[in-house]
């Protein structure tokens, strides 16, 4: 009876502490992503043309152009182009202005992608 | 004799019981890894289908810049059309044009100078007025880029 109840003693420790096998907490990691701070450049500030104003001069009115300078106190020397060469820069300023927007509307939608659908990188 | 088969059966019932105690954690340790096991593959097909509804959205989101980007391209492709048939139209010519009705040709390039100004400020960004807004006629609007000028503008075709 003696040796019953020390076996059943020893018995009883060994699942008590066989319980204890496993119980250890673990560590728990986890990450939280930080999303990227966004660039918010304001949008490039708007041009302000200054007129010009353009004087057509024939063979003609040549003398009557210069002579209105002069009197308007403005030196009477022109810088001038043909007919043909005028169709081009007007041709020339028209891709400017293309570029000009196409890159403004290509800027617009980089933005909307990358910060509306949030697809920051 | 009889103690010793007492001794042999309390010890089989220890290591029954121990067995059977080791047993069962065996189980639950590997249900704990089952059931962790199924909340990871859980996560990861709900992340995968956020990722694929991410995806539709980015690319309907690209077909749509696409479209608007190729919309406004052909309308660059018209502008440039319509600025060089101004020029020739009916087999004009603006030099001779010029020689003959010099004050009103230059009051024409000063206006349409003028015009082609304000089409640059509009395209680095600047905002529209009332009245461009407003222009639903052809003697009402910008005719040096009406697309950009104009957007009430419909042309007639």
């Amino acid at each position: 009876m003696y040796h019953f109840n020390k076996i059943l003693a020893v018995a009883f420790i060994v699942l008590l502490t066989g319980c204890s096998i496993g119980g250890e907490k673990k560590i728990k990691i986890f990450s939280v992503e930080e999303p990227r701070q966004k660039l918010n450049y304001p949008m490039p500030t708007p041009l302000q043309m200054e007129e010009i104003y353009w004087h057509i001069i024939t063979s003609e009115n040549a003398e009557e152009v210069f002579k209105k300078l002069e009197e308007a106190g403005i030196d009477p020397v022109l810088f001038g182009i043909t007919d043909k060469d005028y169709q081009v820069l007007a041709r020339n300023f028209a891709q400017i202005r293309q570029k000009l927007q196409e890159t403004n509307n290509l800027l617009e939608e980089y933005k909307k992608y990358y910060e509306d659908t949030g697809n920051s990188q | 004799m009889f103690s010793t088969i007492k001794m042999a059966i309390a010890i089989m019932l220890i290591t029954g019981i121990a067995g059977a105690g080791v047993y069962v954690m065996k189980l639950r340790a590997d249900n704990a890894t089952l059931k962790a096991n199924q909340i990871k593959l859980e996560t990861a097909v709900e992340e995968q289908n956020k990722v694929l509804e991410q995806q539709k959205k980015d690319f309907t989101a690209i077909l749509e810049s696409n479209k608007k980007l190729n919309t406004l391209i052909n309308t660059f492709k018209k502008d440039l059309q319509d600025l060089d048939k101004r020029f020739t139209k009916k087999n004009r010519d603006i030099g001779k044009l010029a020689l003959e009705r010099t004050k009103a040709i230059e009051r024409i390039v000063n206006g349409g100078g003028k015009n082609a100004s304000r089409c640059i400020e509009l395209a680095s960004g600047a905002e529209h007025t009332e009245a461009e807004l407003k222009a639903t006629l052809k003697s009402q609007i910008n005719p040096e880029c009406p697309s950009l000028a104009n957007p009430n503008y419909v042309p007639f075709q």
